[in-house]
């Protein structure tokens, strides 16, 4: 078992956090790619960059906008994140790992405060389960995956607070190990295929948003004709009113498209 | 100040229920159509109608911007459900189906089903069958029943636009020809009828009204003031909802004497006076060409500015896609004349006399000004300098409730009873809260559907504008003696037409 566990916290480890950091680097790009695109696409260069920036940097730090809605639930939801974050990175045994085989390390939480932490991930992780599983709308909503990821998450949290506080048998203790690592292997692997990619994706969502709200000029008729609706009788104004003449002159010069 | 949000929970009673969803649709034509949504829609080939919406679906995502939004949405959308306690027709429904994500979602796993590569992997190896008729049926009428008020949108902690959503969901749905009859009808008109207008309203029927107008306000107000029509080169050039020719006198006469008092420079134009643009309802094309004919008509009369009238969705679509569509940098800048009225205001260029407003007095805030904190305080600021009695109502600025006749469906009479019981019934308890005498609406579409929503909810409140109030206590400077030739002579005639302009 042994083997295993070394083999999980080493090669396997490094694979998926590579993996990791590459499928996250990629998917940010790609939207970066998106919003660049979709920006030189439309003729008007006007964004409210202060609104899109005040609203990323709301979501980022949501104290104030909690208590809106659902305030016991985006609570928990708040809470479980902070916890799920800094644990982890910030646990003594971990950066104890890292600093073998990376050559540096970061100051590490008290064992106390790591433990109140997994602790709050645990009950937090448990109550977003149960505020999904209980609210009749999202229930509705819900798919398999999404009672599924609190559970993964909550994982490798109870196993290594097992582990590591339980007075155990070596046996039992390797086996909470190994399901600590593999799952928390699994995690890193898995968040840049799913919905964990909001880590990264979430404080973009405000520019994305911002900039899809800015039409490329000319789309309506390309669409209309790629579609072959260019001879419907539609919306494409025809020579009546006064403003035609105008209107022919504007497209001669290329100001309009016609 | 209580916010209605959070104590009026009751869900509607069964018959409320029956009464809003009841269809008054012919049965044959539901079923010729294979449509069963409440709002009439024109005859389309139904044949095939999964294809054709993917090949829509592909040819805007092709041409639109819209990919990048759905990319990213796909990816981080949680389905957390917490949108839901933001959306005034979910907490009068209680159904899971009007939950903004879940409307998202039709659309969204449409997209992540065919225009994905692990989606159409998945569908190999499950053997989905993808798109069905049923499914678009859903989205047709889960679509027309969203107000697309973007309020939501401030509650979906991974920043969904489920706006923008509806939006491209109508957008596609209007190009296999399911779009409310009564929406495609304006349009029609207005694109390419002969009046150029969505009420059909000819040239020589809207010269009489501006001219009845102006003999209404010398008799009300002893004082001349004029509509000028297709002045070239004024400062300004003004488009309003036409329908406000028919239904807001008073609004209108507001805004004439504002600019009499202010004196600034402004004009109609008889080629194209009409600023309501239901392209940002259903169809980017039809955006994009009533605006160019905004623009077609500034160009005609050279004027320097565009001064929208009171009507939400005219000046979102103006401030937002006018540049867009016509000149990007070089677009003639675009002012609502709330934002005009408030400057004017401040610099002390109108006077408004604060003893004739003795009743209270409460401010809606349509959601195309607001939601984006375009217009928020300035017509507060107008307000409270002449109404003894303000009141606010809670919500209200940015995160206001929609009127429930937003995206559009004001313009939808067959759903009057949907948009009366379910998606402005909150709204109808925040105004009674208020216990105001006039509600301030300056909004074509807000001031019908609240008009309907006050009679069908039997509160007492009159919608107004905020021009309507203006015009009760605006304090206009007498007729100097050139004013009062003007007068005498607009007996008959207080517009001229230039030659040709009424063709």
């Amino acid at each position: 078992m042994t083997a295993w566990i070394d083999f999980a916290r080493g090669p396997l480890f490094r694979l998926c956090f590579a993996l990791m950091v590459l499928g996250l680097l990629r998917i940010v790009i790609n939207t970066l790619l998106g919003v660049k695109e979709a920006y030189q696409r439309n003729p008007d260069k006007v964004v409210s960059w202060k609104e899109i920036l005040r609203q990323t940097l709301g979501w980022l730090i949501p104290v104030g906008r909690l208590w809106k809605q659902r305030p016991i639930y985006s609570a928990i939801s708040f809470l479980f994140h902070v916890g799920m974050i800094i644990t982890p990175i910030f646990l003594a045994s971990h950066i104890l790992l890292w600093r073998n085989a990376v050559g540096f390390g970061w100051p590490a939480l008290p064992l106390r405060v790591a433990n109140w932490l997994a602790l709050l991930v645990i009950s937090t992780g448990a109550g977003i389960f149960l505020g999904r599983a209980l609210h009749p709308g999202a229930r509705k909503l819900s798919k398999f995956q999404d009672y599924l990821w609190p559970l993964l998450i909550m994982t490798p949290f109870v196993t290594g607070y097992i582990a590591s506080n339980a007075v155990i048998s070596p046996r039992t203790y390797q086996e909470m190990m190994l399901v600590h690592i593999y799952s928390g292997d699994l995690i890193l692997l898995m968040i840049p295929f799913t919905k964990l990619a909001h880590c990264v994706l979430a404080p973009l969502s405000q520019l994305v948003t911002g900039i899809a709200w800015k039409f490329p000029a000319g789309a309506g008729d390309r669409v209309a004709e790629t579609l072959g609706f260019a001879d419907r009788p539609t919306w494409v104004p025809q020579a009546r009113l006064a403003t035609e003449p105008v209107m022919a002159e504007m497209a001669k010069k290329g100001e309009i498209r016609k | 100040m209580t916010s209605v949000m959070k104590s009026l929970t009751r869900p509607l009673a069964p018959e409320e229920r029956e009464r809003a969803f009841a269809s008054k649709k012919k049965e044959e034509v539901i079923k010729s159509q294979r449509l069963p949504v409440r709002y009439h829609v024109e005859d389309f080939d139904v044949e095939d109608r999964p294809r054709r919406f993917l090949e829509a679906f592909a040819s805007i995502l092709k041409h639109t911007n819209y990919r990048v939004a759905l990319d990213h949405y796909i990816r981080v959308t949680s389905r957390c459900a917490r949108c839901a306690v933001a959306c005034p027709i979910y907490d009068a429904t209680h159904d899971p189906r009007d939950i903004p994500c879940y409307r998202s979602e039709l659309l969204l796993s449409i997209y992540r089903r065919h225009f994905t590569v692990s989606g159409i992997l998945r569908a190999r190896v499950l053997g989905d069958p993808g798109l069905t008729d049923e499914k678009i049926q859903e989205l047709a009428d889960s679509y027309y029943n969203c107000t697309a008020c973007r309020r939501c949108h401030f509650d979906c902690p991974m920043g969904i636009d489920h706006a923008l959503i509806t939006h491209l969901g109508r957008y596609i749905l209007s190009e296999i020809g399911i779009a409310p009859r009564a929406l495609v009808v304006s349009t029609r008109e207005q694109l390419i009828g002969a009046t150029g207008n969505t009420s059909a309203i000819p040239v020589p029927a809207l010269i009489d009204t501006l001219e009845f107008l102006t003999e209404d306000i010398l008799d009300e107000k002893g004082v001349h003031v004029p509509f000028p029509v297709d002045q070239e080169g004024a400062e300004y050039i003004f488009f309003t909802a036409v329908s406000d020719y028919m239904m807001e006198a008073e609004t209108l006469k507001g805004i004439a004497a504002v600019m009499k008092a202010t004196g600034d420079n402004w004009t109609i134009g008889t080629g194209y006076y009409d600023a309501i643009n239901y392209g940002l309802f259903y169809n980017d094309q039809v955006m994009e060409h009533a605006l160019q004919k905004m623009q077609a008509e500034a160009k005609r009369l050279k004027a320097k500015k565009i001064l929208m009238g009171e009507c939400g969705h005219a000046s979102r679509t103006a401030k937002y896609f006018y540049p867009t569509y016509c000149g990007g940098k070089d677009a003639l800048p675009v002012i609502s004349i709330l934002e005009y009225t408030r400057q004017a205001l401040k610099e002390g260029r109108i006077k408004l006399d604060p003893k004739v407003i003795s009743e209270t007095v409460t401010y809606h805030d349509p959601c195309n000004f607001a939601r984006s904190g375009w217009i928020v305080n300035q017509p507060r600021e107008v307000l409270k300098t002449f109404c003894r009695d303000y009141v606010e109502m809670a919500p209200n600025g940015r995160s206001n409730l929609c009127c429930g006749g937003g995206g559009g469906t004001v313009s939808i009479d067959e759903i009057r009873p949907y948009r009366t019981t379910v998606s402005g019934r909150l709204k109808a308890e925040q105004i009674r809260r208020t216990g105001a005498n006039y509600c301030v609406a300056p909004c074509a579409n807000c001031k019908k559907q609240l008009r309907e929503l006050m009679e069908d909810q039997g509160v007492q409140c009159e919608i107004v504008g905020l021009h309507d109030l203006i015009y009760k206590a605006i304090i206009l400077p007498p007729d100097l003696p050139s004013d009062e030739e003007a007068t005498k002579r607009s007996a008959g005639h207080s517009v001229s037409l230039p030659e040709g302009g009424a063709s």
